[in-house]
């Protein structure tokens, strides 16, 4: 049976042709990012340069930028301090009912964004906190039953016995957890991290929602308003301000690639 | 083993157990408020609250109305449909049996081939969603690149993609940019088949197929449960791609859910009516749920 160690002609053919269409959205915006003359077609840049880059990076783009930062970082960091401390004492004490517990933040993580929109908005609106700060809070509130479920599971691979240990040794508990809980589950605290910081930097609902001023615009608005406008679309400038706000995303990937996929494989079978 | 009679915690725990109380506390607030928000979502769904005008303050309870006007009013149900298609094609048909195919047949191959594919498949996933709905209005457009490389050679007229087949625009953006997540999934679960029980039903005669039905089938199922669960909800929920390509246009073709949910809410205004759009969004994910919990708990 050839077929099964080789693969045939045919199949080759389709992967190849499954490939271009992968990979032609991709040349299409490096192409035109590259291209301080863009009119949008796929071509060899006619005037090569960074010029898109630099507006990329200046004025009411750059505030965007450091708005995206500001939600990406604040949620993220509110995530993992809020969750770790709960995400602890599930996986250490034994509640009463601590498996229905879990299952019920299983079905929490399910719950469509969407479907509390509109008593989110209004608890914002009477607390005055329709800016970026309310997208934090928001995001992390949505963020937390997924994220505390991953802490548990990372915490449950810290074997016990160490610290039992120090705890004969007479170290207290916050030494226990500063030297010995946080270092061994490092990279499962790096994974929440930006985990939620990449979720929260992409957020697309929410800024829509809360965002009143173009001052407050995250990247992800300020692209949707750039491109849902009519008239000229200045495809050099969107091209690199895509290629600028994909980047920190794609570069957390590929920086934690081994622990990302171990933590997703985890929590897709353990549910 | 544990006994089960032993205190909550281990010795050297037990005596911090205020502290671990303590320090889980926030979480246990913020966990209450999603589902206090939850409770109130289904409370206005039985008022007649707008976000505009008078009925912004001055807002009275209304009975069922809001989910008689669900199946009485055009909107809800050709939405639910919508919603149906796009998440029937999108993630079923698209990403979850393309990922399989590729999962099994990229096993195969070694270097850039699969190289390539993957990190592609990997980028679309990564790409936030408004770059994928820019990128793709951008290459469907009149003068995109489906436009100047496919039909433009052939000789046929530019056609305006997002205008003509919005529905099959968005899908095919959402199977090109969700494809890696049930890709990954199934090339974890087969790297876990193991080789000696394909061998077998190969020495028996099994065939291709036969193997992949009879035998790799059966052993991955939990995962194809797991990964049906998770990415139908996502689809069925997803607002921002189709949001950001069409807004649910051109009329209403591409109004899913949640785009007909928060258009209802913060467009018209009607604040109960969408909350009870998003009661049954609810239920219905929740009923999805159980059903996949259901199967992936079953015992074989």
């Amino acid at each position: 049976m050839s077929t099964d160690t080789r693969p045939s002609s045919a199949t080759s053919a389709a992967l190849a042709f499954m490939a271009v269409i992968w990979v032609s959205p991709f040349a299409w915006l490096l192409s035109n990012a590259f291209d301080t003359g863009a009119n949008g077609q796929l071509r060899l840049p006619a005037e090569p340069g960074l010029g898109n880059f630099l507006g990329a990076m200046s004025g009411p783009a750059l505030t965007q930028f450091w708005n995206s930062m500001f939600i990406g970082v604040g949620t993220a960091t509110l995530t993992l301090v809020v969750g770790s401390g709960a995400a602890y004492a599930l996986s250490r004490l034994r509640i009463p009912g601590r498996n229905g517990l879990l299952w019920s933040l299983v079905l929490l993580r399910m719950l469509p964004p969407t479907g509390i929109l509109v008593p989110i908005y209004f608890a914002a609106q009477s607390v005055g906190l329709l800016n970026n700060l309310g997208i934090v809070v928001a995001l992390t509130v949505l963020n937390l039953p997924f994220a505390m479920l991953l802490l548990k599971n990372f915490f449950d691979t810290v074997p016990v016995e160490l610290e039992e240990a120090a705890h004969v040794e007479g170290a207290s508990l916050p030494r226990i957890l500063w030297r010995v809980v946080m270092p061994m589950s490092r990279a499962g605290l790096a994974v929440v991290w930006f985990f939620t910081f990449t979720s929260a930097w992409n957020e697309f609902l929410f800024p829509l929602l809360f965002s009143r001023t173009e001052d407050a615009f995250p990247m992800s608005i300020g692209l949707y308003s750039a491109f849902g406008r009519n008239g000229s679309i200045e495809y050099g400038f969107l091209a690199a301000f895509s290629i600028i706000y994909a980047a920190p995303a794609i570069a957390v990937y590929f920086l934690l690639r081994r622990n990302m996929n171990t933590g997703f494989a985890g929590v897709g079978v353990k549910g | 083993m544990r006994d089960p009679r032993s205190s909550w915690a281990s010795p050297w725990l037990s005596g911090s157990i205020p502290v671990l109380v303590l320090a889980a506390l926030p979480a246990l607030l913020f966990v209450g408020v999603l589902l206090y928000f939850t409770l109130w979502a289904v409370v206005f769904s039985f008022t007649d609250l707008e976000l505009f005008g008078r009925k912004a303050t001055d807002w009275s309870f209304v009975g069922i109305e809001n989910y008689e006007r669900l199946f009485t009013r055009r909107g809800f149900l050709e939405s639910l449909w919508t919603t149906l298609t796009f998440t029937f094609f999108s993630a079923i048909v698209g990403q979850s049996v393309l990922g399989f195919l590729l999962a099994s047949t990229l096993r195969r191959y070694r270097g850039s081939m699969r190289g390539t594919i993957e990190v592609c498949l990997m980028l679309g996933w990564l790409l936030p969603d408004i770059v994928a709905a820019f990128l793709w209005s951008a290459t469907t457009s009149k003068t995109g690149l489906v436009n100047q490389v496919i039909l433009g050679p052939l000789g046929v007229e530019p056609v305006n993609f997002l205008n003509d087949y919005a529905l099959q625009v968005v899908i095919l953006a959402n199977i090109w940019k969700g494809t890696a997540w049930s890709y990954l999934l199934y090339s974890a679960a087969l790297d876990n088949v193991p080789g000696e029980v394909v061998e077998a039903a190969k020495v028996d005669g099994a065939n291709g197929w036969q193997r992949t039905r009879r035998v790799i089938l059966p052993i991955i199922k939990p995962h194809i449960g797991t990964n049906m669960l998770f990415i139908t909800i996502w689809t069925f929920t997803y607002f921002p791609l189709i949001y950001a390509m069409t807004g649910g246009g051109p009329g209403s073709q591409t109004e899913t859910l949640p785009i007909f949910l928060y258009q209802q809410s913060f467009s018209v205004g009607k604040l109960g009516y969408g909350s009870a759009i998003s009661v049954a969004m609810l239920a219905i994910v929740g009923v999805m749920s159980i059903f996949y919990l259901r199967l992936l708990k079953e015992p074989k």
